[in-house]
Formats: C-alpha cells, sequence, structure tokens
C-alpha cells in the first residue's frame, strides 16, 4: 500500500489547532471590543485662526520651539479628510513637523453641503487658499510663505503657486497628480470614460459615498475581503483594534466633493490633461507651469495605485524653477503618510529641505532625482 | 282595392305618429314651462335676483320647443327614420374601424414582443453565462424600453411620462447593474477555477501547505491579480460608465417625480434651494470682488 501524497492527517491537525486559536482570539476580542477603546484621531492642540464660510485654518500649537522662519501651510486635498495627517499621537506627520520646529498651518475643506456645488477651482484656489495665504502673511508679516500640498490639495498648489508666485518661497508636491495622461493608476483609465457632466448635473456634489465605493472597488481583494480578514485575526489585540478603528474612522469620513469641482478636475485634468500642458485655466488666467520658480520638492510613491509616479514624475521638468528634486519612495499612496518607517523618512526629510532654503536665498541647484527615498546625493 | 294593405312588421306609420306625438308634448311642455316661467313673481319688472341665469334657462326653453316643433314635422321624422336605417350599419362600422385600429396596435406590440431576443443573435450563445446580462440590456432597450414611451395624452400627462420615465430608468439601471455585479463576480469564479487547479497539481506533486493560511493567501493573491486584470478591459469600464450613468438617469428621473409632488407641500424643492444657492454664489462673488477692489 503507497502512501498518500496528501497530508491529510497534518492538514486536519493543523484545521484544529486553527480552531483552537480562533475560540480563544473570539473570547478576548470580547473584552477588547467591549473596553474603553482609545480611537480618537486628530489629537494633536491646535485653533482655528481663520475661518470662511466652511473652510477653516488650524494653527498648530508649538510643541518645541519654532526653529523657521517662515511658516508652512499644508493643503490637503478635497476628498477625505486632513486628519490623515494626524491619526494618532506617536505616528503622526503633524506632530513631526511640529517636533522640528515648523510653525504649522492646515486648510479644513469641511465637509460642502449641496449650497457649496457651484464652488469650482477658482474660488478653492484663487479665493478660499488666496484668502489664507494673505491671512498667515499677514500675521507673520511676511511676503512669501511655504507650502505643502497633498494629492488633489498638491494639485490646487501647483496651480496657486503658479498664479500666486510672488506669495509662496517653497513648493512641496506629495502624492500630486499633475500629469493625467497615463494608463497605468486605475483612476486615470476609468475617469476618461466617466460622464462627469451627467453625473454632476444629477448629484450637485459628487456623493462621499459614491467615491469610497469606488475606492474600494480598485482593490477589492484586499481592501474588502483580506483587511477584515486581519482584523478577525488581531482583534484580541487591543493596540491593533485602536490602530484599525482610527484607519476606518478617516477612510469613511469622506465629505462630498463639490459639484464643480469634480467636474473641472475630470474634465480639464483628467480627460484634458491641461495641468502639465500649461493650458489650464483658472478664474479666467491661463496656468503656466513655468511661472514655477520657486524651489520645487516633489514626493511620491513606487507602488501607488491611485496616483502612479508617472502622474507626478514629470512635473519637475515642466517648472520654470531650477532648484527642484524628485523623491520616489517605495510604498503606496496612504503608505507615506501612516507608515511609521516612511513618516520617519519624509517628514525629516521635508523638515530638512525646507530648512536649507528657510535662512539664505535659494542656491542655484542642479536638478536632483532620488530613489526609493533615499538621500539625494550631495551636488 | 287599390287600398295598400298594412304589413303588420311594417313600424313606420306607428314612429311617424310616435314621433310627432312625442315632438308636440315636449314642445307644449316646453311652451308651458316658459309661459309660467315669465309669470313667476321673481322674473316680474326685469328684477330678477339672477338675471343672467334666467336669461340662459328661457333661452334653453325656447330652443328646446323650437327643436320639439320642428322635430313634430313630416319631413323630420321621415329624415330621422330614413337615417336610423343607416345607423347599424355606420355603427358597425365605425366600431369595426376601431376595433380594427386597436387589433393591429395589439398584434405590433405582440409581434414586438415575440421578437425579444432576436436581437441578441449576434452574440455568442456559448457563452451564454457571461452575456446573459448584456443579451437582457440590449433586449431592454430595443424591445422594452419603447413601451415606456408610448406618449401620454390628457391632463395627467406629463406625470404619467414622468412616472413612465422612472419605470424604465429603474428598469434599464437594474439590468445595467446586474451585467455590472457579474462582472465583478467574474475573478471569484476565475480565481477558484484557478485554485483547483494549483491544489490539484500541488497533491500530484505532493507539495500540499498544512498551513490553511497558505491557501487562503494564495486566494487572495490570485483573486487580486484576475480584478486587476479585469479592471484594464474595455469591457468592465464601459460597463462601469453605463451603470454609472443608469444610476445617475433613474436618480434624475426619480427627482422630477419627487419634485412634483413636493410641489403640493409647503415646503422647498432641490431645484428651488439650487436657484437659491446659486444666487447667493453669485452675490458673494460679487462681493468678495468689490471687497477686495476696495482694499487695494
Amino acid at each position: 500500500m503507497t502512501q498518500s501524497n496528501i497530508p491529510v492527517d497534518l492538514i486536519l491537525a493543523k484545521l484544529a489547532e486553527e480552531a483552537d486559536k480562533v475560540q480563544s482570539r473570539a473570547s478576548k476580542a470580547s473584552e477588547v471590543l467591549l473596553d474603553d477603546l482609545d480611537t480618537a484621531i486628530a489629537k494633536t492642540p491646535y485653533e482655528v485662526v481663520y475661518q470662511e464660510d466652511r473652510v477653516k485654518l488650524k494653527h498648530y500649537l508649538p510643541r518645541t520651539t519654532i526653529r523657521y522662519k517662515t511658516p508652512l501651510l499644508v493643503t490637503y486635498a478635497l476628498i477625505n479628510r486632513e486628519t490623515m495627517l494626524d491619526l494618532q499621537p506617536g505616528r503622526s506627520v503633524v506632530e513631526r513637523f511640529l517636533d522640528s520646529g515648523i510653525d504649522l498651518y492646515m486648510i479644513d475643506w469641511g465637509y460642502p453641503t449641496r449650497k457649496d456645488r457651484f464652488l469650482g477651482f477658482d474660488d478653492h484656489i484663487n479665493g478660499y487658499m488666496d484668502n489664507i495665504v494673505d491671512f498667515i502673511r499677514e500675521q507673520h508679516k511676511l511676503e512669501k510663505i511655504n507650502l505643502m500640498g497633498i494629492c488633489m490639495g498638491g494639485t490646487f498648489s501647483v496651480i496657486y503657486s503658479a498664479l500666486h508666485p510672488e506669495k509662496i518661497k517653497n513648493l512641496v508636491t506629495t502624492v500630486t497628480p499633475t500629469n493625467f495622461d497615463t494608463k497605468k493608476g486605475l483612476l486615470h483609465v476609468w475617469m476618461e470614460h466617466i460622464d462627469v457632466d451627467r453625473v454632476v448635473d444629477t448629484y450637485g456634489n459628487l456623493p462621499a459615498d459614491m467615491m469610497n465605493l469606488g475606492f474600494l472597488l480598485l482593490n477589492p481583494a484586499r481592501l474588502m475581503i483580506d483587511k477584515y480578514v486581519g482584523f478577525m485575526e488581531h482583534m484580541d489585540n487591543k493596540t491593533f483594534v485602536e490602530n484599525f478603528v482610527r484607519m476606518e474612522k478617516w477612510i469613511f469620513d469622506s465629505p462630498d466633493l463639490p459639484g464643480e469641482v469634480f467636474r473641472q478636475f475630470i474634465k480639464d485634468c483628467y480627460q484634458g490633461n491641461k495641468l502639465i500642458k500649461s493650458e489650464l485655466e483658472v478664474g479666467g488666467r491661463r496656468v503656466d507651469l513655468k511661472k514655477l520658480t520657486m524651489p520645487l520638492l516633489n514626493i511620491y510613491g513606487k507602488f501607488d495605485h491611485l496616483v502612479p509616479p508617472e502622474a507626478c514624475e514629470q512635473l519637475v521638468e515642466k517648472v520654470g524653477s531650477k532648484d527642484t528634486e524628485d523623491i520616489c519612495l517605495e510604498t503606496g499612496h496612504i503608505g507615506i503618510y501612516v507608515s511609521s518607517k516612511f513618516q520617519g523618512e519624509f517628514a525629516p526629510k521635508i523638515a530638512g529641505w525646507l530648512k536649507d532654503r528657510d535662512h539664505l536665498p535659494p542656491k542655484k541647484v542642479v536638478r536632483k532625482k532620488t530613489a526609493a527615498g533615499k538621500k539625494a546625493p550631495a551636488v | 282595392m287599390n287600398e295598400k294593405k298594412q304589413d303588420p312588421s311594417d313600424t313606420t306609420s306607428r314612429d311617424d305618429a310616435w314621433v310627432k306625438s312625442m315632438g308636440e308634448f315636449w314642445g307644449n311642455l316646453a311652451g308651458q314651462w316658459l309661459s309660467q316661467a315669465q309669470q313667476q313673481p321673481w322674473t316680474l319688472g326685469g328684477n330678477s335676483a339672477n338675471p343672467k341665469s334666467q336669461a340662459t334657462m328661457d333661452a334653453a326653453l325656447k330652443n328646446w320647443q323650437a327643436i320639439a316643433g320642428a322635430m313634430a314635422r313630416p319631413e323630420s321624422i321621415s329624415s330621422l327614420l330614413k337615417g336610423s336605417g343607416a345607423m347599424p350599419e355606420m355603427l358597425l362600422h365605425m366600431a369595426q374601424s376601431s376595433l380594427g385600429g386597436f387589433g393591429e396596435m395589439h398584434k405590433k406590440m405582440i409581434e414586438r414582443l415575440g421578437r425579444v431576443g432576436a436581437s441578441a443573435k449576434a452574440y455568442d450563445f456559448q457563452d451564454i453565462d457571461e452575456n446573459i446580462f448584456r443579451i437582457w440590456t440590449d433586449i431592454y432597450e430595443k424591445e422594452f424600453k419603447q413601451f415606456f414611451q408610448i406618449p401620454q395624452l390628457g391632463l395627467m400627462r406629463t406625470y404619467q411620462e414622468k412616472a413612465n420615465q422612472v419605470l424604465d430608468k429603474y428598469n434599464f439601471f437594474q439590468s445595467t447593474l446586474s451585467e455590472f455585479l457579474n462582472l465583478l463576480g467574474l475573478p471569484f469564479n476565475r480565481a477558484m477555477k484557478v485554485m483547483q487547479d494549483k491544489i490539484g497539481e500541488m497533491a500530484e506533486n505532493g507539495t500540499l501547505p498544512e498551513d490553511t493560511k497558505v491557501y487562503y493567501n494564495m486566494w487572495v493573491k490570485v483573486l487580486e491579480g484576475h480584478y486587476m486584470t479585469l479592471y484594464q478591459t474595455p469591457e468592465y469600464v464601459e460597463t462601469m460608465a453605463r451603470t454609472i450613468n443608469a444610476l445617475a438617469e433613474f436618480s434624475a428621473a426619480r427627482d422630477a417625480v419627487l419634485e412634483d409632488l413636493l410641489s403640493q407641500l409647503p415646503v422647498a424643492r432641490k431645484s428651488d434651494m439650487d436657484d437659491m444657492a446659486r444666487e447667493l454664489y453669485e452675490l458673494k462673488k460679487r462681493l468678495r470682488k468689490l471687497e477686495k477692489e476696495q482694499t487695494k
């Protein structure tokens, strides 16, 4: 009698072992889930120093001596919330910037309602953003401030800096789409075929639930199955559960996207790819990337499926500035901000880059390209 | 002997007499009503409480008297009876035409329903499992949709048309959604098939893992790969776009009906709020511009 190729006995033993583990885990999990969980996000103290309609300007209270002459304004996307930069104490980009001595401001776009459906690029960029920049300039008696944009907020920051270069000292863009003519990101492929007029005319604003469903569908195997299997496997671990719930809170805390912003973003950017060609018009003015003459630091993720490297890396070639740097980190769209490892790389990099350009007038620097977050070679 | 013998089945003379007497009866009655009405105290001296209604009544009675008188004349009776002989034929003709028209319409509708599915012949039925939802969407668009677009008539036509639109758009959305969900389900089927093949291969080679987690990880990876492949296909992108459009069209049709309902209630409609929001938006924009110009 020959022995079977299939180790049935071992597989059954493993299954029995797993069943015991699941039982024990479930018992502990009930204690964890019923315990007093700390799942609050965005806990770093701040003051709202300016407000216009639904838009607020947060000014974070310093944690150490301010060591920068120029304050930094962070502009997040209108998709999801800026709280991602401050998910939890000890794992917060905001904390890292404050610990570096940066005087930090951040725009909170709020929750657009139906009455905001008519607000487009012009209202957000030449309206709210410009008023906020003017407010900070006035508060600090400065001609220029530093600007950092994230994702769509980065696109806004690029447009703003091209239209108002006299007000921006240094520009930092992170996971910022500027070239939309690529088939690498699924969003780029999908958005080409969306009848944006029909959607906006029907719904007014783009409903957050529709957007969230779209993001989940980008990778259902991981985002709708594997993620929750992972949760079940670790739900007896209080710290894991707390972090998981914080992330869930952030992901599904999504405001609706103002209809006209969505219309312009899809038509002019995703379908027309006008920004990188300096053909985009905002508020009746052409956005000429050659007007971006301030130092530019451009950071993106190698495995970003939403904004692939191809969507980000052309920017430095198109701007008028001679002081530019590209950094491609080996992570995805969100990993840059929430992974402790990459936070540890990218936040100090930005702080250092700004520090280098804070005291001295901008040096003439040769264009650099740094791969996978490695330190740029000295020039 | 030349006296004409009366045919017992001939009712002409009887009818003549009956029509004549009825004409005289109604004519006399109308005359009496008229004279009585003129003698009523409320009509005397032209002091009628409601002179307009009295005048209308008088005119109606006079008309009735005139018609009854005219009907009682022998030539009218003869004409009426002549016409009455032709009436059944005329009515039959009218009924035939109407029924024929409805019958034709019904026949055409049945024919159209009978054609259902014929337009799907272009598809390969060997892949019927995968194509079935697409076929159904096409059949709906080509064969059923028209029934909801039959023009509506009358006072309520606008509302009926909108209600039909909701039904049509809902049906179309459901069929595209089924197609879309079917596509989303395909990677599961394919991943399962790949897993069966892999497990069979490993079993043959004696390399089956003992840990169930290994199987799960393998399945998730295969599933993810199939989704990525599916998402890049033109079929998926096109179906997704059509589903989003169908949802938007259904939402718009539903909103139109709800707006009609809301217009009967003392609440603002979405379109009213949108109009107001737009005005507010434009006013604020002008105000901010003026403020900026003034502070310069």
